[in-house]
């Protein structure tokens, strides 16, 4: 009765490989990268030395974690504003364990376990609670930085002996943040490196992570085909709060020391920026672990770029500002013409 | 027809072209004023992309608009507006937060340069003459346009297009949510506007009322013109013949090819919920195709919600014998329900997904091992359901936004199917679909039944309903009001239960 004389008109899969190559965001991004390198290279000879990249490395890391986290937010039709707060918060509590003397793996669980459970409520608050995530994590934002502040008194917090940190902790703390391995990669390097991975496999290649498309698809259509939509939610909060706190420990172990009314203010802007320049979509379904490490990459590199060029710091906010409408507006132009 | 033979709006091979397809291949149309000119054709034939021509939303690559004997140009909608071209979508455009009298306002507002003074006097004066050419004067136009009902917002929609100087009023799929009075009251409205000189668009699936509507009917198939004939020369048969190139004859299946068996696959008894729904009890056997009719409000949507765990209810559901209880669609799923949901773009699609993403969606276990998705698996079954469904796309990997609706339905069916349903239940599974893709949506479910599956069809298309079930149960304010064997199932005694006329009624 179905009709079965038609030939399905696929075409073969190495074609239409190599034409998703071409209008994949990705390829727009990384093109953009290069271009910047290139050019930045010509301008400075001392941006393509080893030292200089690990460098533009590790000043991206704390900012690409959490961007990792920041997908599995977006791409499931939410946004996440608290996760400079998150960041202050978490860092700043379990550098004062440290000082307080705690172990380093008691300091660092707590920390985390807290940076989730932020995570959580944010989720909770934007599922079950029937809360725009917009709404919840604006307020959480202000709650967890004034938690900050409560718990410091608004004092920096310092993370050294004097204070009376443990010397072998503080060691292993310091490492954490300073160290390098090899002599040579940056730790905090590392640990995006890690976290990209997982990040990567878990959302490109895991069934969680097809659930988190689906849900940012269309939430109505994932429910009816089974999906635990509001659960799948909270994971990707829950992720993202984790990662904002691993990110702050990096960043008072690099330090050491941070200030609750200071540490990772205007953070998500950064965070949600370097997200929708790789790709991401703030209104869900779209965006990769790659197109994000792009964007992280652009940010960073254009940063780095415009210092070594001796170029004001008024002009490097101007100038990403620019960039990210640049890149959306691009975006946006290639989807009208695939026809979405 | 107007005894006026200028056009008013001529169109002389249009073309437009979007990556990977031909939209419009060089139609022409010719439009007089005081005629109400129909164009059909299946989804993906160019209609939508003509008004979107004429309406200045999308620009031709080639080709000549002749406005009253001027050639012209239609940049932007705000030209289109002062042409005295207006749309009316089949999504309508109101703000649904502004009053009545403001939405009616609102394109005379638009075209102004927006520091002047807002007088809510001048709108309600105008709001109250517009509504009562539309025969709505007893509409309060203090409310917020959000609260009517899905007809009378089309009213202030046509209201708002007719407050301007209209020449040509363009109708895209006007009463795809409509009742049957609220359509003979638009027909009514059209008619009058048609005596007033206006020319009318008007563009529908719905072969009947075009024939009994327009005055000139134009056939549209794959961007190219097939034929344009007078209303009176043309029955349905022809137009759907042209509209397809081909003859359909599986729209109504042949008598007896009946499938029933007697094993009960789904059973539900004394089903509530709040006051929506009073103590439902029917059942469906395999390979039954059992039919739900009932006036929209009757609570048809909320019968679907309370099968497929997405509404609370009391009462008992059994699949295959089995006690089960729908708290979720996970659990509906894992006990063998499939359900293709109303609301295609909304609840159905995930538009941005790919195609093979869409069809696995619900039946993950399947392409997983230990939570890893194995990418080949995802492929193949994508590539099953394309060619055993005959979907038409570019690519597994295409987004799902890209394809017609008859497509998007066929992928929708394909992951309801993907999960090996022993019930699958459709909720108005051909809305807006064209009539090819309907047929064909059709043959599938008389397949499908001959296997086996149990069939729940609900639907306010009643042809639909009485071509394709073996049963069809009517509901009314909650509660069935009838139901009919396929033998006696016909129109008028079911619009007749629908409306609260208890007859026929038999228990089973």
């Amino acid at each position: 009765m179905v009709k079965d004389v038609q030939m399905t008109p696929t075409t073969s899969p190495i074609s239409e490989k190599i034409k998703n190559l071409f209008l994949a965001r990705e390829t727009g991004v990384l093109v953009a990268l290069i271009v910047m390198a290139i050019f930045l290279s010509l301008a400075t000879p001392a941006f393509l030395s080893v030292r200089n990249l690990l460098n533009v490395g590790r000043q991206v890391s704390l900012l690409g974690i959490m961007s990792v986290g920041m997908t599995y937010v977006l791409i499931s039709r939410e946004v996440d504003l608290s996760v400079g707060s998150i960041y202050a918060l978490v860092g700043l509590i379990t550098g004062m364990l440290i000082v307080m003397g705690w172990g380093l793996v008691p300091a660092l669980l707590i920390g985390l376990l807290i940076g989730a459970m932020v995570g959580f409520i944010n989720g909770w608050l934007s599922t079950y609670g029937s809360l725009p995530s917009f709404i919840t994590t604006l307020g959480m934002m202000s709650v967890a930085r004034g938690a900050a502040l409560l718990i410091t008194n608004g004092e920096p917090v310092t993370v050294n002996e004097i204070q009376g940190a443990d010397p072998q902790t503080l060691s292993q703390f310091y490492y954490l943040g300073q160290g390098r391995v090899f002599d040579l990669i940056p730790m905090q390097l590392l640990f995006f490196v890690i976290v990209a991975i997982l990040g990567w496999i878990l959302l490109s290649k895991t069934v969680f992570g097809f659930k988190i498309y689906a849900v940012g698809g269309s939430d109505k259509a994932a429910r009816v085909s089974g999906i635990k939509v509001y659960n799948i939610k909270i994971w990707a909060f829950v992720i993202m709060g984790f990662l904002s706190g691993l990110a702050g420990i990096l960043s008072i172990a690099f330090l050491p020391s941070g200030q609750a009314g200071r540490t990772g203010v205007g953070l998500e802007l950064d965070v949600i920026a370097a997200t929708i320049v790789g790709g991401a979509s703030l209104a869900g379904g779209e965006g990769t672990i790659l197109g994000t490490i792009l964007g992280v990459l652009i940010i960073g590199v254009l940063r780095n770029g415009l210092i070594l060029m001796g170029i004001s710091a008024f002009w490097q906010e101007t100038m990403i500002g620019a960039v990210i409408i640049l890149a959306v507006g691009v975006d946006k132009w290639t989807r009208s013409r695939r026809g979405l | 027809m107007s005894d006026n033979l200028t056009p008013l709006i001529e169109l002389k091979q249009i073309k437009k072209g979007f990556p990977g397809v031909q939209a419009l291949d060089g139609v022409s149309l010719t439009v007089y004023p005081g005629e109400i000119h129909a164009i059909i054709g299946e989804n993906g034939a160019g209609k939508s992309t003509l008004m979107n021509i004429l309406a200045g939303e999308l620009q031709p690559d080639s080709g000549e608009i002749i406005f009253q004997g001027r050639p012209v140009r239609i940049p932007h909608p705000n030209v289109s507006q002062q042409l005295g071209i207006s749309v009316v979508y089949q999504e309508l455009a109101l703000a649904p937060n502004l009053t009545v009298a403001e939405n009616i306002s609102l394109n005379t507002v638009r075209t102004s340069f927006g520091l002047e003074f807002v007088n809510r006097r001048d709108f309600a004066v105008k709001a109250k003459a517009v509504l009562s050419q539309l025969g709505m004067a007893s509409l309060d136009l203090r409310q917020p346009v959000g609260r009517l009902t899905v007809a009378q917002q089309q009213m202030v929609e046509i209201g708002k297009a007719i407050s301007t100087d209209v020449k040509v009023l363009i109708l895209d799929e006007p009463n795809s949510a409509l009742t049957k009075e609220e359509t003979d009251h638009l027909f009514a409205v059209l008619r009058d506007l048609r005596a007033a000189g206006v020319a009318i668009i008007y563009i529908s699936h719905r072969l009947e009322e075009v024939l009994s509507l327009s005055d000139r009917i134009t056939v549209l198939r794959d961007g190219q013109w097939v034929e344009t004939m007078p209303a009176e020369s043309a029955t349905v048969d022809r137009l759907i013949a042209r509209m397809v190139g081909r003859e359909v004859d599986t729209l109504f299946r042949p008598q007896g090819a009946s499938t029933v068996q007697t094993q009960i696959s789904f059973e539900v008894k004394e089903l509530s919920s709040t006051a929506l729904l009073r103590d439902l009890s029917f059942m469906v056997h395999a390979g039954e195709v059992v039919g739900v009719a009932g006036l929209p409000g009757a609570g048809k949507d909320e019968l679907v919600e309370c099968c497929f765990g997405l509404r609370p209810y009391t009462g008992a559901i059994e699949v295959k014998g089995q006690p089960v209880r729908l708290t979720e669609p996970d659990q509906a799923i894992k006990h063998g329900l499939a359900l293709i949901p109303a609301d295609r773009r909304g609840t159905g699609a995930m538009l941005v997904l790919s195609v093979q993403d869409n069809i696995v969606a619900a039946n993950l276990s399947q392409v997983s091992r230990a939570g890893l998705l194995q990418r080949p698996a995802i492929r193949a079954v994508g590539q099953q359901y394309v060619q055993q469904l005959d979907i038409r796309i570019a690519g597994l990997t295409q987004a799902m936004g890209t394809l017609s609706g008859g497509n998007q339905q066929k992928v929708i069916l394909a992951r309801g199917l993907a999960t090996q349903p022993a019930v699958l239940i459709l909720h108005e599974p051909t809305r807006g679909i064209d009539v090819g893709a309907k047929a064909e949506i059709y043959a599938i479910l008389q397949q499908l039944a001959a296997e086996g599956v149990a069939i729940l069809i609900v639907s306010s298309e009643l042809p639909e309903l009485i071509g394709q079930c073996d049963r069809i149960l009517v509901m009314y304010q909650g509660a069935f009001t009838g139901e009919f064997d396929r033998d006696d199932a016909a129109e008028e005694p079911i619009l007749a239960c629908a409306m609260g006329q208890s007859t026929h009624l038999e228990t089973t």
